[in-house]
């Protein structure tokens, strides 16, 4: 079982990281670290769908990869005592090595188009108790693709709004309001919101025992806020709720 | 046989020369008699000196031998030695005659007749042989003895019908209502099951010193030819509701080796188990392990059986009654993570159905920071792990999950492994990089808790050992009720086995000594999970640090149930037997009418130290439904412990609630209860025990029969027995072994004179 890298079939983006890798404050500089050497020991792996659909490039999932996922993996370490590897994982849905993963961040989904393979994976993966977070779709359009696909997966199970007292608001942070978060274009200025997706929501799907299988954050981009969180040009606001909603729902799937 | 020819050869039997002195009796006339034989002793001897004709020296000697050697016989005979004995007078005399009463009599096991039908026979009236014999020369009180101890008239008020036998109990009543008559000694008519619960040498020392001999008759067979016993069962007293539960049980048997017979299991009614067992040879106990599960809750009183064979001697051993007591409590376990981690939200969802378990999830998010999930209330566990023992042993059992040494304080340390040998609880450490010695464990008192060994090479986290690994059950394992993932043994086995691989990350190989290894890892080099008990609980250490791939991976079907029963069995086991505050104790689940029951009590305060003055009541309901109050004294034998009696007067079952309390302020309460109806303990092992009536016989100086040596009770009494005697001699000059040494030295010397050609 080989849990990791080798998952990406793309190659490597040959970003300049060397500032997300090296970071001003690690965990270690608070507290010593007790992380396994071994990448295959570790706890967490922030884990991206790889799906079948539109986008540029390599495809709608790839977006913002993965220098978001770096960056953030980084700004957790800091935040919490999660055993989390350091680096991205992406995993084919129709891949049985997924269940290795019980987290799992897709994006784009307006763009989504799974094919009968990813669908049964994913599928299964949720029932036997695996946690599906999805951002960065916009607008009436996509959450018609979104909500057609997503009832391909889980047709028995009803798309519901999260309210603000929902623990998943309050894990970790005390989140009080609903932030839109904006794609780097969008947050110097003017409207925040794409399409027409006004309103930032936070919806979920849960199975009949009221476990949360699915979060939905439509209309706001939180992995951008991740990606340009260490730009002066990013609203700290902004991608302060991103990281919190986040390292709330991460927290939330650990243990509920 | 033996005792036949003794008798012919010396005149009396064994007993008369083992109980006689002996003595001679010369008159007058012997001594002259003597002086002539001594003559012709003399005159033998110079003969055979002087005479050479023919003869060698050693003829000589032989011949002079023989002759010398008959007059010796003769002069012995001519001194008139006598046996002189006391025996006891005729009608001067009582006889105890103790005859058992119990229902194991009724056992037809003398050739079709029962042990009973000995006793009509030999005592039922008039013309009874033994009876008449006794009868003649003693004084007869008749006792019949089962549980109680009665002076009967005769032996039509017997009824066969005692649930129990109580021998000791019989020779104490029957030497205490005999005491101040000239006592012979006492006849005890018996199979000798005895089955009571206190010492018979009680009884026995206080006969030797009066010097009342005990003679036993044992009746039935040593051994029955056909036969199946439900020796032993072994049910805890009180489980969960749904508990699976492994029940051995023990069977022994005669006459059927190598059939196969069914072991079946009833709860009030309902069959709930039914296991199939090939039974071993004669006489050699076999184990069978039944599973089934406790599914209503209450006092449940389950059956175990094996159907009556056509042709068995006693049917009535087949079949033993358990009451188990079937808790619908809600058990509260705390597990404590150092980090977010998948074991916490896959462990909790595992057992999220089970009605019976409650764990409490406190999981560090970060820097004293913490969840709590599944708490009581807004206030429950705010502060992070408990800091007071109060608060601490509320819980029956604690999961460490990858939490460092460090996070707790040297007193939270001590308090986790005064749970375990304390207050009775269990804990169990998961695997993780913050566990064992990784986590800094190594020289910590919850070290010295946990059934393994530390890696001492590990320090804090940096031996980064890790492998992926399968894992399987050791043969402890395959049949331990906490690691029993299917129906069947067979099918937990195999399914251990098939399960997906997992990881460790901490360096485990060894259990301490005395520890159980229940799985290990594929190889067998690393210990996957093991537990030992620890004081008054116990201790598990489970080092894997993702049981969650068993439910997650995708070799598991999304429906498959193993991951669930693993864990709430395992939990379940954990929680199972640990005590209360209040512990409520009763020696037995069944006992019988107007039997007096002990209770006891065990009482800690909240800290679960020993508290010697509480008040402590033991609330009865009866069958009826009537309540009544029992106060329990401390009994200053040891802390904490309490004690009373009462005396059940209804059969059915009593429900008894204990409960403490200190200055008014309530401890606790545990219930117990019992099931008063007629035991079935005779049935079992209810052979004739002779080893147990030769003892009787011989440490109090009596003799053991059995029913073909009867006959010789009667005369042994008269010699043996005490009370009035007389001291009577009896000749031995007339033994027909005199006659016999004589005619036989005689015909010797003719022999040797013929063959030496001297005649």
């Amino acid at each position: 079982m080989e849990p990791t890298e080798i998952a990406v079939p793309a190659p490597r983006v040959a970003a300049p990281l060397a500032a997300q890798r090296q970071p001003i404050f690690r965990r270690e500089d608070i507290r010593p670290t007790l992380k396994n050497p071994s990448a295959n020991a570790r706890e967490f792996f922030f884990t991206r769908a790889i799906y079948n659909g539109g986008g540029r490039r390599w495809g709608a999932w790839a977006t913002d990869f993965p220098k978001a996922d770096r960056q953030f993996l980084t700004i957790l370490d800091r935040l919490i005592d999660l055993d989390a590897y350091e680096m991205e994982n992406a995993i084919q849905l129709d891949d049985p090595a997924v269940r290795r993963f019980p987290f799992l961040y897709a994006l784009e989904v307006g763009n989504m188009y799974m094919t009968e393979a990813e669908v049964k994976g994913l599928r299964e993966y949720l029932l036997a108790g695996g946690f599906l977070m999805i951002d960065d779709f916009w607008g009436t359009y996509e959450w018609q693709n979104f909500e057609a696909e997503i009832k391909r997966v889980l047709p028995e199970y009803q798309i519901v709004d999260l309210p603000l007292n929902h623990p998943i608001f309050n894990t970790v942070y005390n989140i009080e309001e609903i932030v839109q978060v904006p794609s780097i274009g969008n947050a110097q200025g003017g409207p925040t919101w794409e399409r027409d997706g006004y309103e930032a929501q936070v919806k979920g799907i849960f199975d009949e025992t009221g476990r949360l299988m699915v979060v939905i954050n439509w209309n706001t981009d939180i992995g951008d806020a991740w990606e340009w969180a260490e730009s002066p040009y990013y609203p700290l606001r902004y991608s302060t709720y991103a990281i919190e909603i986040t390292v709330n729902i991460i927290v939330y799937a650990m243990s509920h | 046989m033996f005792e036949s020819l003794f008798k012919f050869l010396f005149k009396y039997r064994p007993i008369i020369f083992d109980e006689g002195s002996l003595a001679f009796r010369p008159t007058t006339a012997t001594f002259v008699a003597a002086v002539v034989v001594v003559a012709i002793g003399v005159v033998t001897f110079q003969t055979y000196q002087r005479v050479r004709a023919n003869t060698r020296p050693l003829d000589r000697a032989v011949l002079t031998g023989v002759r010398l050697t008959i007059l010796a016989v003769l002069l012995l005979c001519l001194f008139r030695p006598v046996l002189v004995l006391s025996q006891v007078v005729a009608q001067q005399n009582f006889l105890g005659v103790l005859i058992d009463d119990s229902r194991s009599m009724a056992i037809a096991d003398r050739d079709g007749e029962s042990r009973a039908d000995f006793v009509t026979q030999q005592f039922g009236g008039e013309e009874s042989p033994l009876l008449t014999a006794l009868a003649d020369r003693f004084a007869l009180r008749l006792f019949s003895f089962s549980s109680a101890t009665n002076r009967i008239t005769s032996v039509d008020d017997l009824a066969f019908d005692g649930t129990r036998t109580h021998l000791g109990q019989a020779l104490t009543r029957a030497h205490e209502e005999l005491a101040g008559v000239p006592l012979s000694g006492m006849v005890v008519v018996s199979d000798g099951a005895d089955n009571a619960d206190v010492e018979l040498s009680d009884a026995l020392v206080p006969l030797e010193a009066a010097g009342v001999p005990v003679f036993t008759v044992g009746l039935g067979r040593e051994e029955y030819s056909r036969d199946i016993q439900l020796s032993r069962v072994d049910t805890p007293r009180s489980v969960l509701k749904g508990a699976a539960l492994v029940v051995d049980v023990l069977l022994t048997q005669n006459g059927y080796a190598g059939e196969t017979v069914s072991v079946q299991v009833e709860d009030e009614g309902r069959i709930v188990a039914d296991q199939e067992v090939t039974l071993p040879a004669d006489g050699e106990p076999a184990t069978v392990r039944v599973r089934f599960t406790a599914s209503d809750a209450g006092a449940r009183l389950f059956s175990f059986r094996v159907a009556p064979r056509p042709d068995e001697m006693v049917t009535q051993n087949n079949e033993r009654n358990a009451l188990v007591v079937v808790e619908d409590t809600r058990e509260k376990i705390l597990y404590f993570e150092g980090e977010p981690r998948w074991e916490l939200k896959f462990i909790g969802r595992a057992v999220e159905d089970d009605e019976n378990l409650q764990v409490a999830r406190l999981q560090r998010t970060a820097e004293n920071k913490f969840m709590r999930i599944g708490v009581e209330d807004a206030e429950d566990l705010i502060g992070g792990f408990p800091r007071t023992r109060e608060e601490l042993f509320k819980y029956r059992a604690i999961i460490l999950g990858s939490i460092e040494a460090n996070y707790f304080t040297p007193d939270q340390l001590r308090m986790i492994a005064d749970f375990v040998s304390e207050r009775g609880g269990s804990l169990l450490m998961l695997g993780g990089q913050r566990s064992y010695a990784e986590g800094g464990y190594a020289g910590t008192p919850v070290a010295d808790v946990l059934p393994v060994l530390l890696n001492p090479t590990a320090g804090d986290g940096e031996d980064g050992f890790f492998i992926e690994t399968d894992v399987r059950p050791t043969r402890a394992g395959a049949t331990h009720p906490a690691t029993q993932i299917a129906e069947t043994e067979e099918a937990s086995g195999a399914r251990w086995l098939e399960l997906p691989p997992i990881t460790l990350v901490n360096r485990i190989t060894d259990v301490k000594p005395g520890a159980t290894r229940l799985l290990e890892s594929g190889d067998g080099s690393f210990v996957v999970l093991a537990f030992q008990r620890y004081g008054a609980g116990k201790a598990l250490a489970f080092p894997i640090q993702d049981s969650w791939m068993w439910q997650m991976h995708a070799d598991i079907a999304v429906d498959d149930q193993t991951h669930e029963t693993l864990w709430r069995r395992l939990l379940r086991w954990m929680v199972d037997g640990v005590p209360d505050q209040v512990v409520a104790d009763l020696p037995t689940d069944q006992t019988e009418l107007d039997e007096p029951l002990s209770l006891r009590a065990e009482v800690d305060d909240a800290n679960y130290e020993e508290i010697n003055n509480s008040q402590v009541s033991a609330w009865i309901t009866d069958p009826d439904d009537e309540l009544f109050e029992v106060p329990m004294d401390w009994t200053a034998d040891r802390d904490g412990e309490y004690a009373s009696s009462f005396v059940p007067r209804k059969e059915g079952l009593y429900e008894v609630r204990m409960e403490a309390t200190s200055d008014g302020e309530l401890l606790g309460s545990d219930t117990a209860y019992i099931r008063v109806a007629p035991s079935d303990s005779e049935y079992y092992d209810s052979t004739m025990q002779a080893s147990l009536l030769e003892r009787v016989a011989e440490e109090t100086g009596g003799r053991f029969y059995t029913t073909d040596t009867v006959d010789s009770l009667v005369d042994d009494i008269q010699t043996v027995g005490g009370g009035v005697t007389v001291v009577e001699e009896r000749d031995l000059w007339d033994m027909p072994v005199f006659l016999f040494l004589f005619l036989a030295l005689v015909l010797g010397e003719w022999g040797y004179r013929r063959s030496r050609g001297l005649a």
